[in-house]
């Protein structure tokens, strides 16, 4: 509606604006409680970070302005945090996109025993990621007991140091990342192809050379919109994953899978310096945002 | 059947409800009498046991053998006091955690844990609990005569002490020993090595000697209360000092260095696979299942592996002092548990937490408790907190595993540390922190023993200010 220069708004009837109170009224609860939960622990997380605020010597705590960021800047461990971050998520999200779809590809043909399948499928995904990291620390991947050692020493692969190696620790809570969240990515690719036009699948069917071009060239692009979505959930949740890392290797051996969400826990809750912890927790907050308008960008622009 | 009127109904509830008072004050009384007899050492103790009952606090514990034991007994507290004792049982990084922040926002949620006396500098420096001389210097409150504060074992309540005053109790407590197998060494032809070199030595021999048992194992999981439980131990009996007279630290020094250097050489040659993440319970249970020839740790450990129903080697295991360093200094750690008080508390609610703290420490909760059954195949308590009962032979014939063992374990506490094992500063959740990941970081050869320490030692100066 376009109204002409010097109109007033228009006139809104009564029982509008009666309406308008009451969808204010039944959403300010809610909206409260977001406030509550939600923006006032990260307010208080961006001002406490201006402090320092170390239960260790309570006598030095006061407002610093921005030392705690400039320690960052040259705080070591920080920027090993910020690499295995990097690596960590790109791997996982690269993986799930890729395992997911493939296992979508599978899916999406109608087979006997399917059902069964799917369901086997989503298990990961229901289990608390506590429970996925101490399972598989204590089950899955224990030296010489464990499943898979089992399976390696019976191949006569030998032993891995699955979470004890840097290396190797740094592989496995990728690995353990990928098995637990794919279904997700699984789950939303199968909805996105099973709501694909029956007629351009058909056409490709006729004239592409390999079902490996039908693939890259019609199926892609038209599901296109679910792979950048998946990818935006799947790096939010990754860069802030935490209990399963926690409970399968608590970020060790050394720092090796200490992602920067563990290295502020492990400040704040461990060494107890809270002010270079909020600090930390505000650097991880503003790099989730930046890569996610990142994303939502690149998603509005192509599609 | 006729319909019951009022009359009859009123009747018959007053004889049912007379059946039942019957029954209950019987045995009511019998339990009484009983326990009068269970609080009569109790009642030797020259204050007033009942003198806030009714109150009901909170106390949070890890879930350790010796604390469910405490758990158990005290029901009898409760009958004694008329104070209602709950209790928070987690593990203990989560329960340091959550009493910290207790503590720290000041809830008064727990009146008391059993904490870590590494945390008590911190504790003070924040005034978040209070002295304990205020209760113990009190005659409404302690009857010192009978409490016997100086009985406690000295060590444990000089590590519990800050700037000279004592502000948490110990209630339990152990020391590292060297535990192996007999039969093993008798096998080799081997002595019980005298020190940390032929320590080494004996772990090559005996290392996969049928193919798969480790040589030896120290803890290698990451924690102030983990791999940093073992370390120090080394670094002092490599005649490392953690600070210099000018108070620089010196984790870095050439001791220390040759002390993690050990540390690796041993665990990485002579480990058992996956030690990097072993903390006392995973070593103990390798120990327990024949997997390991030799550790050094707890020496509360014993009363589960000399427990046929859980270990496959009782009675083939030999216990023995640490080995001794290249500076001939054999050093064990110091470690108890301690129950400060929550300074946010009521006056009533602290005067209920002391009583409850006194009446754990004390001489009889403490033999009790040692020996309490809470379960057809519960083991006994070996970190009873008092010399005297150390001394009793009562107690020494039941944790008679060998003939030596209560004096190693004694002779550790007495001769082999100090209150200063590990600095007690309020800064050492950070060094612990820091000295964690140099050590495991070192172990799994991300960086080197020196390259770790001496981060960990900028660290550290950084820390300190210095």
């Amino acid at each position: 509606m376009i109204y002409g220069k010097g109109q007033k708004k228009p006139y809104k009837p009564e029982y509008l604006r009666r309406h308008e109170r009451f969808g204010f009224w039944m959403i300010a609860p809610s909206m409260f409680f977001l406030f509550i939960m939600a923006a006032f622990p990260l307010i208080i997380l961006v001002i406490m970070s201006g402090f320092q605020l170390d239960l260790t010597c309570p006598a030095g705590n006061r407002w610093v302005g921005l030392d705690n960021y400039i320690e960052m800047m040259r705080d070591s461990r920080f920027w090993h945090a910020m690499k295995v971050t990097a690596i960590y998520t790109f791997s996982t999200v690269l993986l799930q996109v890729i395992t997911g779809l493939a296992l979508a590809m599978a899916f999406f043909r109608s087979f006997r025993g399917q059902g069964i399948l799917r369901v086997s499928v989503l298990l990961p995904m229901i289990l608390a990621p506590v429970v996925v990291g101490l399972a598989f620390r204590t089950m899955i991947m224990t030296p010489e007991y464990g499943i898979l050692d089992y399976f390696f020493i019976w191949l006569g692969l030998g032993s891995k140091p699955w979470l004890v190696a840097p290396n190797w620790a740094l592989f496995s809570v990728i690995i353990i990342h990928t098995w637990q969240w794919t279904p997700f990515a699984f789950l939303v690719f199968l909805a996105s192809l099973n709501g694909l036009p029956m007629e351009p699948l058909e056409a490709a069917q006729l004239d592409a050379r390999n079902s490996w071009q039908r693939f890259c060239h019609v199926i892609l692009p038209m599901i296109r919109p679910a792979v950048v979505i998946v990818i935006i959930f799947r790096t939010m949740i990754a860069l802030r994953a935490f209990a399963a890392i926690f409970s399968a290797t608590g970020g060790g051996p050394g720092t090796a899978t200490e992602i920067l969400n563990l290295y502020t826990y492990r400040e704040s809750f461990n060494s107890l310096n809270l002010g270079y912890g909020a600090a930390l927790g505000t650097s991880l907050l503003v790099i989730t945002v930046l890569v996610s308008m990142f994303f939502f960008r690149m998603r509005k622009s192509r599609i | 059947m006729g319909k019951l009127t009022r009359r009859e109904f009123m009747c018959t509830s007053a004889k049912v409800g007379g059946l039942v008072l019957a029954g209950s004050v019987s045995p009511g009384i019998l339990t009484f009498a009983r326990a009068e007899a269970k609080n009569e050492p109790y009642l030797k103790a020259g204050i007033n046991w009942r003198q806030v009952e009714g109150e009901q606090i909170k106390v949070l514990v890890t879930p350790a053998h010796y604390f469910n034991k405490f758990r158990a007994v005290t029901p009898q507290f409760t009958e004694l006091t008329g104070i209602k004792v709950d209790f928070e049982v987690i593990p203990p990084r989560e329960m340091r955690e959550k009493a910290v922040l207790d503590l720290g926002a000041k809830t008064g949620n727990y009146v008391s844990h059993t904490g870590d006396p590494m945390f008590l500098s911190l504790y003070e420096a924040n005034k978040w609990v209070e002295p304990l001389d205020i209760y113990l210097n009190d005659p409404k409150l302690t009857d010192k005569a009978w409490f016997d504060v100086e009985d406690i074992i000295p060590l444990w309540r000089a590590s519990d002490s800050v700037k000279g005053k004592l502000y948490g109790m110990p209630v339990e407590g152990e020391a590292t020993i060297h535990i192996y197998r007999k039969d093993i060494y008798e096998k080799l032809g081997i002595k019980a090595p005298e020190t940390l070199d032929e320590l080494q030595e004996t772990a090559k021999a005996a290392h996969k000697m049928d193919g798969k048992i480790a040589g030896a194992a120290l803890r290698g999981f990451r924690g102030a209360g983990q791999n940093v439980y073992i370390w120090p131990s080394l670094f002092l009996a490599f005649g490392g000092k953690w600070f210099d007279d000018k108070g620089i630290p010196q984790v870095n020094s050439e001791a220390g260095v040759k002390a993690l250097e050990f540390y690796c050489n041993l665990l990485q040659n002579y480990g058992p696979p996956g030690v990097e993440n072993m903390n006392w319970p995973e070593i103990m249970e390798a120990f327990a299942g024949g997997n390991i020839v030799q550790y050094i740790d707890a020496n509360s450990t014993a009363s589960i592996i000399e427990n046929p129903a859980k270990s496959k080697v009782a009675g083939q295991i030999g216990y023995q002092r640490w080995p001794k360093g290249p500076s001939g200094r054999r050093v064990t750690s110091i470690w108890n548990w301690t129950m400060p008080i929550n300074a946010a508390l009521s006056k009533k609610k602290k005067v209920a937490t002391w009583l409850y703290i006194q009446w754990l420490a004390s001489r009889p909760t403490q033999f009790n408790s040692a020996v309490f059954k809470e379960t057809q195949d519960a083991v006994v308590r070996t970190g009873v907190n008092r010399v005297s009962i150390w001394s009793d032979p009562e107690y020494r014939k039941i944790i008679n595993y060998t003939p030596d063992y209560a004096d190693v374990v004694l002779t550790s506490m007495k001769e082999d540390t100090d209150a200063d094992w590990r600095p007690r500063v309020p800064e050492w959740p950070k060094i612990g922190e820091a000295m964690a990941v140099a050590i495991q970081s070192a172990l799994v050869k991300q960086t080197t023993p020196k390259k770790a320490l001496d981060e960990a030692n900028s660290n550290i100066s950084k820390y300190m200010g210095r």
